[in-house]
């Protein structure tokens, strides 16, 4: 394999989080939640953001509470700052000082464009949190009509990044192991979270290698669709667009990333966030709550419980078990509900015995807890395997792009219900472990070959850099 | 004869730090539509409460519900009334004169359109005339704070405050404070000198 040269491009050139210096009144509960001190400015004042030191997680737009008054005459007009944000002039609701760039004029155009091949992946935690925008109760799960949306707007295919997820965990899975039985770096770092990934490269560079080189689910599915969804679908790469919709605005950045493009084009053309979703379907006049369920297409839709508990922290973590177990002691885990890796923001420990080997694990949720973890390692003091880390707060569920709930009072309740309807949805589903996904299991068979392999190497592993 | 008098709410300068969230959750609770996140806002947000920031002082003006409101007092057509224990405003007879705005020693009345299904409320006869066409003019009516009459569960401006920066004032309760807090230092002093 050659040395590839990975090219740094940050975010100054093409900033994903801004404040509006016109409507920021200075409060500074940004300043609170960001978990790399990456905004700053004086009480009172409008606050900036230090786009070398930003990873795009959005929380700050999350809890943005100072708004663009339709009143206010001292101010550009709201026509002017919704172009600025690149949001679509059907959009009525309110704007806030803390944004992120918007795409949904992209992804509409892309959807007029008669010569392009759309296909499209959904985070899991979009299923468990869009019908929050159509005044559906906090959390509740519509996967069937996410589905049956995303056909009535016109996407080509109706794909999933769960599907990915199931890929991921067979990847990340098998590379642990080899880890773990080759004396290889430990502890091994999951890496499907951009902006933890974007941490350690500009603050710990040096333990880059602990990171596993798996891309996120995300990229995987967006480097599949260009190739095996290529052939699959019998139409030439060039023509497909690759859209992924994600409850992450870092997302945006990971997509833009110069080395992310082993298929020989773009592997995902552009991220939206759910919010930004939201505002497509209603843009299109479709009536979200009434509509009938559909499936996700076939050959990359399909998934497993273990893929869509990737949205909830210690979710990669409980559906790497899940398989890892069965792939070290050729036996199925004797429970596949996982509970003590499951939970909130904060570090969780547990042993897990997994045959012979006493797997020592950890779940990190929220980036500020992460450089603890990270000084314990660098102090030959960090006595784990496997180490799942997740920016926001609970997970995925809690990203930047998620539906802003407006109340604060309300935040803590739809974390626990995206949470809990996320766990139920993977107990309800037939599939719960990614290993035994026919079409995960056929994608291996017909065109990747084995996990790790030569292949998967070249499409569905990556590098990092430095950026100290 | 009612010794009762009206509850208002005020904002303590020193907690509050501007972010407006007071404001944000005035406006969702008036609203027609119920709405638990911004996706779900479609129409501008409307507030009761208004934050004033200069270089000395942050924190939301409100409405106190004056005993002897002179916005009630020169209201032309009577729509300003005491209403149980709160000065009310009735949107339907406000004919948008502005004297209760001038009246007001606190500046807690503003001018609002009305939303209803989404749409601002237009009116039936006088329009507007730009560029020598005549458009439809919106209706506009006095507003203030109402201390959420008819929201369950009270205020939403205090429920909201993440600094806890609102307090529902009763006025009665307050002074009986004061005038412990007060007793209680006189009789350290008390003591000091007459031993």
């Amino acid at each position: 394999m050659g040395e590839e040269i990975v090219r740094v491009t940050g975010l100054e050139a093409n900033p994903i989080i801004q404040i509006d210096q016109e409507l920021c009144t200075g409060c500074q509960r940004c300043v609170t939640v960001c978990p790399v001190d990456a905004i700053e400015g004086p009480k009172g004042k409008p606050q900036t953001i230090r786009q070398d030191l930003c990873v795009a997680c959005g929380q700050c737009v999350q809890i943005c509470s100072a708004y663009a008054s339709a009143f206010d005459e001292d101010i550009a007009p709201r026509e002017q700052k919704m172009a600025e944000r690149g949001l679509l002039p059907s959009v009525k609701e309110p704007l806030f000082a803390a944004y992120n760039s918007g795409d949904g004029l992209r992804v509409k155009a892309a959807l007029a464009d008669s010569s392009l091949f759309t296909m499209v992946q959904c985070a899991p935690a979009i299923r468990v949190a869009i019908a929050e925008e159509f005044g559906l109760p906090l959390g509740s799960l519509t996967h069937g009509q996410m589905a049956t949306a995303l056909r009535k707007l016109g996407f080509s295919r109706v794909y999933d990044t769960n599907f990915a997820a199931d890929v991921t965990i067979m990847e990340e899975g098998s590379e642990l192991i080899q880890r773990v039985t080759t004396d290889g770096i430990l502890p091994m770092f999951t890496s499907c979270c951009p902006a933890w990934v974007k941490y350690v490269e500009q603050t710990y560079p040096e333990l880059l290698p602990h990171l596993s080189s798996c891309k996120s689910p995300q990229q995987m599915a967006g480097v599949l669709f260009k190739t095996y969804g290529a052939q699959v679908g019998g139409v030439e790469a060039a023509e497909i667009f690759s859209v992924a919709v994600m409850p992450c605005t870092c997302k945006k950045f990971e997509c833009d990333r110069p080395e992310m493009d082993d298929s020989g084009y773009r592997d995902v053309d552009v991220v939206i966030t759910t919010r930004e979703l939201a505002q497509l379907i209603k843009d299109a006049g479709i009536d979200f709550i009434h509509l009938a369920e559909e499936e996700f297409d076939q050959a990359l839709g399909n998934y497993s419980g273990a893929g869509t508990i990737f949205g909830v922290t210690g979710g990669v973590m409980e559906a790497a078990l899940r398989t890892g177990y069965e792939l070290m002691t050729k036996q199925a885990i004797p429970e596949l509900d996982i509970n003590f890796v499951r939970g909130g923001e904060g570090i969780r420990k547990a042993s897990v015995k997994v045959g012979d080997l006493t797997l020592k694990v950890a779940v990190v949720a929220g980036l500020k807890n992460a450089r603890v973890v990270m000084e314990q390692i660098k102090a030959g003091q960090a006595d784990f395997h496997f180490i799942e880390v997740m920016c926001c707060p609970v997970g995925c569920v809690s990203g930047g792009g998620q539906p802003k709930v407006i109340l604060p009072s309300d935040k803590k309740r739809s974390h626990a219900n995206r949470t809990a309807n996320t766990y139920v949805h993977d107990k309800n589903l037939p599939l719960r472990k990614s290993h035994e996904n026919p079409d995960v299991q056929k994608l291996y068979e017909t065109f990747l070959g084995e996990p790790l392999g030569h292949k998967s190497h070249h499409l569905l592993h990556t590098q990092f850099v430095s950026r100290k | 004869m009612s010794t009762n008098l009206n509850k208002f709410i005020m904002a303590d300068p020193n907690k509050c730090i501007g972010c407006k969230v007071c404001e944000v959750a005035c406006s969702v609770a008036h609203a027609d539509k119920e709405a638990i996140t911004v996706g779900m806002i479609d129409t501008p947000l409307i507030t009761r409460l208004y934050l004033v920031q200069t270089a000395s002082v942050t924190m939301p003006i409100q409405c106190h519900h004056c005993e002897d409101a002179p916005c009630a007092q020169v209201c032309p057509v009577g729509a300003i009334t005491q209403t149980r224990d709160r000065i009310i405003i009735a949107e339907k007879d406000c004919i948008g004169c502005k004297t209760c705005l001038m009246a007001c020693p606190f500046g807690a009345i503003d001018f609002v359109p009305i939303y209803e299904n989404g749409e601002a409320a237009i009116q039936n006869g006088l329009q507007v005339e730009i560029e020598d066409r005549m458009l439809e003019k919106q209706m506009v009516v006095a507003s203030k704070c109402d201390l959420c009459a008819g929201y369950d569960g009270g205020p939403a401006c205090v429920m909201a405050c993440p600094e806890k920066a609102l307090e529902m004032i009763v006025p009665k309760a307050q002074k009986k404070k004061r005038n412990i807090d007060a007793a209680m230092n006189l009789l350290e002093s008390v003591k000091r000198y007459n031993g």
